[in-house]
């Protein structure tokens, strides 16, 4: 993903100012990649290498933190973030039929942006709400008992209409 | 004065103050709306806000207080009442009508709405009481007596009902006393493996240097597992109180909770507790006038399960990736940046300050011989009452599932129990009444672990739960040694080929020869234990992998590939169309009878039409192996 | 410093107390399989999981690496369980490994070759899955070629490179898809890296080459 120039300005700058709050150690690395995420939503290399200077540690150390973490995104979200459950009951109450519907209606995979970015998706390990499996969070907003069906109606309320029967995989969702 | 006269009037004047506090707060009727994040999920904050606008509608008298979790997860949101003349009575399944009702009839009137009421608090002639049911005579809670109780953002109701005070008595006595306290306790650690919690701190005063650090390991990594974030969300104090009372039994100055940043109420909760403790001088310098100084801050885990590791967890407060190290050298000697670090799982330091306060003797009076107190579960899967249960070591696996959890819904059988997570094992119906503890469940091939605890009946597949533990282990390796990296991807393809219909002879024999020596050769705890689920299916539920492999069926019904859904033409009701509208890829037509059929070309196997079908009808069902189709149209 | 004896497969040896075992043994031609250790590393990596070892009067096999010698150990570097963990591991690094020797600038150099020819582990793997790795060769370095689906991940080669090189390689990723590359996966070429050689050098199997040694 190639980021515009104001995306890399809008980086820099946020991570600047969010160095300034962290003595250069080594020991921070992780909360300010946390800080980065918060203020950008994502971590790009630009911030990295950046964070990497002030920390006084080789760029590709930044990098090796940044992809070995979950929580680290490497590129911008969609603008709402569906995130299916994982998690033991989700899995057992059927959470991968729901994964598959959403990668079928966004016509992505995990961990990708639709070419809109309207929407990413992702895999969440157990957000704890196991009674309401299966579970997908969007935008922070917990949907519980979630159905094949209920994903078609989440997007509608999203503003996605899908044409029946004419979806195919790997196509993106047409913005109603 | 002396010393411990000083931390026993610096304590006495907090604890009076905090008690004054929490009897106002009793003098009018009180409610408490439990907003943890299980409570949040099922709609709390809604119930809260109905709530305060029927008071202030009503003009009626009434603290609100948000408390955690009680545990029963299954009947949130959950409210409890508490009115003079009446027993505190706590209500389940809250709509915002019954809400509106609580205050209208109960507060405004007299009448307590029994017939919302799931039960009372204490033992009364009005209502029955938890304690009168099954589960409340399992139930011991210790760590999770407050839980649900108490507002976790005030530390005055926590210093109120005892908190602290073990803090305050600790700090009286010599480190070397409270030592052999938690030692003389049997204490053992609640993370996973179940280390004698005496020793490790023992390790750690002992060894040289000034600085030494303690940690609390809040990355609650297990899928299935949720009550280190309840805890957290619902009584931080007790926790904090525990790390504290660590901190001055190993002589550490700085403390650290190491919390999943994915549990962002449970992170706000513990830095506002760390924040009251500052502010009361129980943290800080020269705490209670005890001359012990002691400060905690919060370190956010990124997501990675294998940071539940101590080496990896340590590794990555220090910016790196969590990898973990080879041990010894042990954290107890040298741990964070080098220094003698003691780290324990929120559990685990949850007792703490209860062993200080009573004794050794007293806890030792719950549980087994060799796993003294209780075991918090997190009950989730096939089982009526999900949530969260605490009960004594050596109870059984049957009474938690049929007495507390009350058995399975939908009047389906019973299979088997998932206890310990990625680390643990597959239990079947013969091990239900194995009493639980550390050394039974290892003994039978599962393990503690976290205490995740899922309920499976006969519409699962044990191949697919084996393949879904082993598939979240592979992704959360940490991908430094070879046995791990490699080992687990290896048994993963094999279990994905058997649960796709393409296990050949001999995987089982592999599989197993695999897990001995992932098990065996593996530099860290998370690659030693990720074998378990797979071999403590094939230990009880051998006969499931065979019928995958040799004939291609699975007997559960619940592998994709090896089933199809089918509507049995004469329970089809012809005029309905709940299946056809409910298909989200237009795999179901009307044949020229009206009948509906599904095109299995088309077919995602999403189970809707299953769902759709109205259950009068009963017309879809599941076949495996999918070719039993083709037999079913001759 | 003090010395301290130890008997190493029936053969008395004396060594620096202290030492970690892999070292002391291989110094006295002793050979153990191993792809990860460097000599002089703290904190060894314990990542290959191939130098198991038996130690009298400990439960199971431990890893020779991380092994300090102490006075009287007696330590044998071969037995049914040491030689089914060396097996299991090394047979797992070559279901992972690109294998064509023929063409490959190591053969005949290939630790993998030596640790086959020492412990008579055939080369062919039957009992396992070939674990492909789509990962592509990077060609871009005027002096070096990087193939990182015959790498086994020792290591070595970040190590050498802040040593002795630029610093530019790391390790990315995690479980299956970790993996030795350079900041943000830019082809070494675009790297910073001033192809020195020294990754080359000290690659024990054919991931990292010089070009020149291609022809």
């Amino acid at each position: 993903m190639v980021l515009t120039e104001e995306e890399k300005r809008v980086a820099l700058e946020q991570t600047g100012s969010i160095l300034e709050n962290y003595p250069p150690d080594r020991g921070n690395l992780i909360p300010i990649l946390q800080q980065v995420q918060e203020k950008l939503g994502y971590v790009p290399l630009v911030a990295m290498e950046e964070v990497a200077r002030h920390l006084g540690v080789p760029a590709v150390d930044v990098y090796s933190v940044a992809t070995f973490y979950n929580q680290f995104r490497l590129i911008p979200p969609g603008k709402h973030q569906v995130k299916v459950c994982m998690g033991t009951a989700c899995h057992m109450k059927g959470g991968h039929i729901i994964l598959d519907c959403w990668k079928r209606r966004l016509g992505i995979d995990v961990n990708q942006v639709t070419p809109d970015r309207e929407f990413s998706l992702e895999r969440v390990a157990c957000v704890g709400c196991c009674t309401m499996a299966p579970v997908t969070v969007i935008d922070d907003e917990v949907h519980g008992k979630v159905t094949p069906t209920r994903v078609d109606g989440l997007l509608f309320s999203f503003g996605v209409k899908i044409p029946k029967g004419q979806q195919k995989e790997g196509e993106t969702v047409e913005q109603g | 004065m002396s010393r411990d006269k000083v931390i026993k009037e610096n304590f006495t004047k907090l604890q009076q103050k905090s008690r004054a506090a929490w009897e106002s707060l009793r003098e009018r009727p009180l409610i408490l709306v439990g907003t943890a994040t299980c409570g949040r999920a099922a709609g709390a904050l809604e119930i809260l806000k109905v709530i305060k606008e029927e008071l202030a509608k009503s003009g009626l008298e009434a603290s609100v207080l948000e408390v955690g979790c009680m545990g029963h997860c299954y009947a949130e949101p959950l409210v409890t009442v508490y009115k003079p003349g009446f027993p505190p009575i706590c209500y389940g399944y809250v709509t915002e009508g019954i809400a509106a009702r609580l205050v209208q009839d109960f507060l405004g009137g007299d009448d307590p709405c029994l017939e919302f009421a799931l039960a009372a608090l204490e033992a009364n002639d009005m209502v029955p009481a938890f304690t009168d049911f099954p589960r409340g005579m399992i139930e011991k809670n210790i760590i999770l007596d407050k839980c649900g109780l108490i507002d976790p953002e005030n530390i005055e109701h926590y210093i109120a009902l005892g908190g602290y005070a073990a803090l305050a008595g600790a700090l009286g006595r010599d480190p070397g006393q409270v030592l052999e306290e938690i030692k003389a306790s049997g204490l053992r650690g609640r993370g996973g493996a179940g280390f004698p919690t005496g020793r490790k701190w023992e390790t750690c005063r002992l060894a040289p240097g000034e600085e030494k650090y303690v940690i609390c390991n809040a990355d609650e990594g297990d899928p299935g597992a949720f009550m280190d974030r309840a805890i957290l969300e619902s009584n931080p104090h007790q926790v904090l109180e525990g790390l504290a009372i660590a901190a001055y039994t190993v002589g550490a100055r700085q403390g650290y909770f190491y919390i999943r940043a994915e549990y962002p109420l449970a992170v706000a909760r513990v830095k506002k507790a760390i924040e009251q403790a500052r502010q009361a001088g129980l943290l800080g310098t020269n705490i209670l006038g005890s001359g012990f100084d002691f400060d905690v801050d919060v370190f956010q885990g990124s997501g990675a399960f294998v940071c539940g590791e101590e080496t990896a967890l340590i590794a990555s407060m220090e910016g790196e990736p969590g990898l973990p190290r080879h041990r010894p050298p042990f954290p107890a000697t040298a741990g964070l940046r080098g220094k003698p670090t003691v780290i324990n799982n929120v559990k685990t330091l949850s007792y703490v300050p209860h062993i200080v306060e009573r004794g050794a003797r007293w806890l030792r009076e719950t549980g087994t011989d060799g796993s003294p107190g209780t075991a918090v579960f997190a009950l989730a899967g096939k089982v009526i009452n999900t949530g969260l249960a605490e009960v004594p070591m050596g109870t059984t696996l049957r009474e938690v599932v049929y007495d507390v959890g009350s058995g399975i819904p939908g009047g389906k059988a019973f299979k088997a129990v998932q206890i310990g997570g990625p680390s643990g094992g597959c239990l079947p119906e013969s091990a239900l009444d194995m009493p639980i503890d550390f050394d039974s469940l290892s003994q039978a091939g599962a393990m503690m672990g976290s205490g995740g605890m899922v309920i499976l009946d006969e519409d699962d597949c044990m191949v697919e739960i084996a393949r879904f533990f082993l598939d979240f282990t592979q992704k959360e390796s940490c991908g430094k040694c070879t046995m791990c990296r490699l080992g687990t991807r290896q048994m993963l393809d094999i279990l994905e080929a058997i649960t796709r219909g393409q296990g050949k002879p001999g995987d089982i024999e592999l599989l197993l020869e695999l897990a001995e020596d992932v098990k065996a050769g593996s530099l860290c705890g998370l690659g030693k234990t990720a074998p378990n689920p797979v071999l403590s299916t094939i230990r009880y539920f051998r006969d499931e992998y065979e019928a995958h492999i040799k004939e291609r069926r699975c007997p559960a019904l619940m592998c994709q590939s090896l089933i199809a859904y089918y509507i049995l033409p004469e329970k089809c009701e012809r005029s309905c169309d709940a299946c056809v509208g409910s298909c989200p890829v237009e795999a179901i037509y009307t044949n020229e009878d009206r009948i509906k059929v599904i095109d299995q070309q088309k077919c995602v196997k999403c189970a809707s039409c299953l769902e759709a079908c109205p259950p009068q009808y009963k017309a879809v069902i599941k076949l495996s192996p999918p070719e039993l189709v083709n037999e079913m149209g001759a | 410093m003090k010395t301290v004896t130890l008997t190493i497969d029936g053969r008395t040896i004396k060594a620096r107390e202290g030492e970690k075992l892999l070292w002391v043994a291989l110094e006295n031609g002793i050979y153990i399989p191993n792809l990860c250790a460097i000599p002089g590393v703290k904190h060894p990596a314990a990542a290959c999981r191939l130098c198991f070892v038996e130690i009298e009067g400990y439960p199971r096999p431990v890893t020779a690496c991380t092994e300090p010698v102490v006075e009287g150990m007696v330590v044998s570097t071969r037995s049914p369980r040491v030689d089914r963990l060396v097996q299991t591991a090394f047979e797992l690094l070559l279901s992972n490994h690109q294998q064509d020797c023929a063409n490959c600038p190591r053969n005949r150099s290939c630790e993998l070759q030596r640790i086959a020819r020492e412990r008579r582990i055939p080369l062919r793997v039957k009992r396992l899955r070939k674990l492909e790795r789509e990962l592509p060769v990077d060609d871009s370095s005027p002096a070096l070629r990087y193939d990182p689906r015959k790498c086994v991940l020792c290591g070595k080669c970040v190590w050498v490179c802040r040593e002795k090189g630029t610093g530019v390689l790391g390790f990315a990723g995690r479980g299956f898809g970790r993996r030795i590359t350079t900041f943000g996966d830019v082809p070494l070429g675009q790297s910073g890296c001033n192809g020195c050689g020294e990754c080359a050098r000290i690659c024990p199997v054919g991931a990292l080459v010089e070009k020149k040694a291609d022809i």
